[in-house]
């Protein structure tokens, strides 16, 4: 865990003072409306459907036991004893008042915590693997390199005020689990010669228009890292489209410029800063590592695993829960825990604060103290003992935290919906219930096996659909709710070295692929069924248990799910739309 | 116009702006498509451009206006020697709205490519809650937007007394 210096508190506590200053203004009436919005929204102030929402900051997804009480107590005092998790690594409070905004931001100031650019046309926070640092396949630590890039970006006078949004992405490992394929920047550790560096590829996204990103520099060492990102920055803050928001995201200037000619363009800046200020020295990434508090694992002695292998023997539900819901870790005796917040019902990635206090005791008792958010909106306890497995197990199914589905169709990736958000077309939450409830049996769901169903409210895809082996997307006809779907899409892994533009099509390599449409929309009533139906469909069609849906997909492309689901007369009429243009 | 209210951040004062904006058509004033030698006079950088060889050895050199959607390298290519104090009195950038961060590219290419080293200043839609930013990234004197109390921005430069990124200033070294 990253500890503050005086320079990071001072920083914090400034920022509080000085939105506290901005919200009298706004209150008093010398800040009108629109002068106040982007002040506010640099803060994580959204004005939703109910109440102003505060979307906290998580950086990277890492936080203390300490910060996650905190949390709870915000959400005790000022919200309504809850928070969402988001697929941002963020946590989000939807009952807040205006007024109390800056006592909330003084309050988690003082346990390092803040909710800057959370939202807003700025660089919002980087996100990365929910296993870095304890991942068995790392080539670095991407946690001291996130780090670097949120003080970097962290109230850059330059970046302030982009054309849109900025998110970057950061994978360390060999096994991409941080997206970097579908964001602003990606960047993949690499290593060349000796020398260990970043892929970068940039014009990655979801929403509207979901593009894979196109990898614009092979090699950047890590050394350089900070001015490449500056020169990519500042080529996008000044040619990126103003006059339309739709097409403002760095993403559109990418493929109207070409790959290649934006790859140029950011050289040509590259130039003038490269090796200049903002270096990245040895002596720099030392200090920065050597703020963090990493775990003290016990490596002296022999750790046995006695009692774990026996309890998963004895045990079937134990063993099932293991199977998906804990996690290699690179030293022995070691396993991650992921701590379920898809439960049957529980609107996806919802966390109660006696639930946040209950995972920080635990975090405590079975860990270092450490937690991490995952963009499955769900919460890892990094370092747990084998042999503490069994009993962290049973805590957690007092809590309804051990919900064994990571990984499976009910492990839902939801946005909050059309019950909380005041964008969304259509909701969510009561559909992923509908979902969990229909896919029940555990036996059903393991003999399944691997798949990610991510659902959006909306085409501002927060639900990240398009990246989901399954995606459905909520969408608003005359007014009424339907549901779009689309399989085939993938989150990871961007590691083809490639400038091809693939827009919309699902590739066989193993890289993220935008998911496609598999037809007409859906009445939310027959959601339950056609999920059912695309996955008889597999069932059947997979040569082996070892083939996942997805695999089947790229083998046999959508025509056979689209020709059964359609096929289906429960399905094909009368509820489903009859007119409706689909890509 | 005359302004009753002084708005113009400068030296860590807050002033009377009198600058201002020359037109070509403007008959009274305009020979030969310039301003007469005299004090306060700004044209935009396309104009400025055009009539460069008229403006040289002025007593009062003029000011240039930068609009936002700039391209500087199609505009000034690679004269990068073009932009010299004895010449030009100071270079503002407009913000047609705070929400265009265009400007703070700009001054910061302006500084790196173009050795600008004169005063920079930042007009138009600009409030206490961006000089900070804008002090950063290479603006010395700042024209504050109405309804928007220039003491409250000139305390606002001192917003944050401490910074991550090294390759930009902070405002109150800038001012020694």
């Amino acid at each position: 865990m990253y500890i503050y210096d005086d320079i990071d508190q001072k920083l914090v506590e400034q920022r509080v003072s000085q939105f506290r200053g901005q919200t009298q203004r706004f209150l008093k009436g010398q800040l009108t409306e629109e002068e106040f919005r982007v002040l506010r929204l640099q803060n994580g102030l959204y004005i939703q459907r109910h109440a102003p929402m505060l979307r906290v900051a998580i950086p990277y997804g890492m936080l203390t036991s300490k910060q996650l009480r905190t949390l709870a107590y915000v959400a005790r005092r000022w919200d309504k004893g809850y928070g969402h998790l988001t697929t941002r690594q963020n946590i989000q409070f939807n009952w807040l008042r205006l007024e109390d905004a800056p006592d909330v931001l003084a309050k988690l100031a003082t346990v390092q915590m803040h909710a800057i650019q959370t939202s807003g046309n700025c660089i919002r926070n980087t996100t990365t693997d929910h296993f870095s640092g304890v991942a068995a396949d790392e080539l670095i630590n991407p946690l001291v390199w996130c780090e670097i890039i949120r003080q970097w970006s962290m109230l850059h006078p330059e970046f302030a005020f982009l054309p849109r949004k900025f998110k970057i992405s950061v994978s360390g490992s060999v096994t991409d689990r941080a997206a970097v394929g579908v964001h602003d920047i990606g960047l993949q550790a690499v290593e060349e010669k000796g020398i260990f560096g970043f892929r970068v590829f940039v014009g990655g996204g979801l929403g509207r228009t979901p593009i894979v990103g196109k990898l614009i520099k092979p090699f950047v060492e890590w050394r350089d890292l900070l001015t490449y990102l500056q020169a990519t920055l500042r080529v996008y803050n000044l040619h990126g489209r103003r006059d339309n928001k739709y097409k403002a995201r760095i993403k559109i200037l990418v493929k109207d410029l070409k790959p290649e000619i934006f790859a140029n363009e950011v050289d040509e800046q590259w130039k003038l800063i490269k090796g200049g200020p903002d270096t990245v020295t040895e002596e720099f990434i030392r200090s920065i590592a050597g703020k963090f508090k990493w775990p003290e694992y016990d490596l002296n002695t022999e750790i046995s695993d006695a009692f774990y292998l026996s309890q998963l023997a004895a045990d079937a539900g134990f063993n099932r829960w293991s199977r998906t819901n804990t996690h290699p870790h690179k030293v022995s005796g070691y396993a991650s825990v992921s701590v379920s917040l898809k439960a049957t019902g529980a609107p996806p990635g919802d966390i109660s604060a006696d639930q946040m206090d209950a995972i920080a005791d635990m975090a405590e008792k079975y860990g270092f103290g450490e937690l991490r958010i995952s963009h499955e909106q769900n919460i890892i306890m990094p370092d747990v003992r084998k042999n503490d497995l069994y009993m962290l197990w049973q805590e957690l199914q007092l809590l309804n935290l051990a919900t064994p589905n990571i990984g499976l169709i009910t492990n839902i990736i939801s946005c909050p919906g059309g019950d909380y958000c005041s964008l969304a077309n259509a909701v969510t939450i009561p559909v992923a219930e509908a979902i969990q409830s229909r896919f029940s049996d555990l036996d059903y769901i393991y003999e399944i096996g691997e798949l990610d169903l991510n659902l959006s409210g909306c085409m501002n895809s927060c639900g990240h659909h398009h990246v989901g082996h399954i995606g459905i997307l909520g969408v608003d006809k005359a007014g009424e709710e339907w549901y779009q779907i689309t399989i085939g899409g993938r989150q990871n892994g961007a590691l083809k070295n490639a400038m091809n533009d693939d827009l919309g099509a699902a590739t066989h390599s193993a890289e993220a692929a935008i998911g496609r449409v598999i037809g007409p929309s859906f009445a939310r009533e027959q959601i339950p069924d056609v999920i059912h139906r695309l996955i008889k469909t597999y069932l059947r069609l997979r040569d082996s248990e070892e083939e996942r849906f997805i695999d089947v997909v790229y083998r046999l492309g959508i025509e056979p799910f689209k020709k059964d689901v359609y096929a289906d007369p429960l399905l094909s009429k009368p509820l489903t739309l009859q007119k409706e243009s689909y890509v | 116009m005359f302004e009753f209210t002084p708005r113009l951040l400068r030296n860590g004062q807050v002033e009377f702006n009198e600058v201002l904006l020359f037109d070509s058509n403007d008959e009274i004033n305009s020979s030969l498509g310039v301003p007469p030698d005299q004090k306060n006079w700004m044209m935009s950088l396309d104009s400025w451009l055009g009539k460069r060889a008229l403006l040289l050895n002025r007593k009062f050199p003029v000011g240039i206006l930068i609009p936002s959607d700039t391209d500087l390298s199609a505009t000034l290519g690679n004269q990068t020697k073009l932009l010299q104090t004895r010449d030009v009195a100071f270079i503002a950038i407009d913000f047609p709205s705070y929400t265009d961060g265009r400007g703070y590219s700009l001054a910061q290419l302006l500084k790196s490519i173009y050795g600008w080293d004169g005063e920079l200043r930042a007009i138009g839609d600009v409030m206490i809650d961006t000089v900070f930013y804008m002090a950063r990234c290479g603006f010395d004197s700042f024209l504050i937007k109405e309804g928007h109390d220039p003491q409250l921005a000139l305390e606002a430069l001192g917003t944050f007394t401490e910074h991550y990124q090294k390759s930009y200033r902070l405002p109150s070294t800038a001012d020694t």
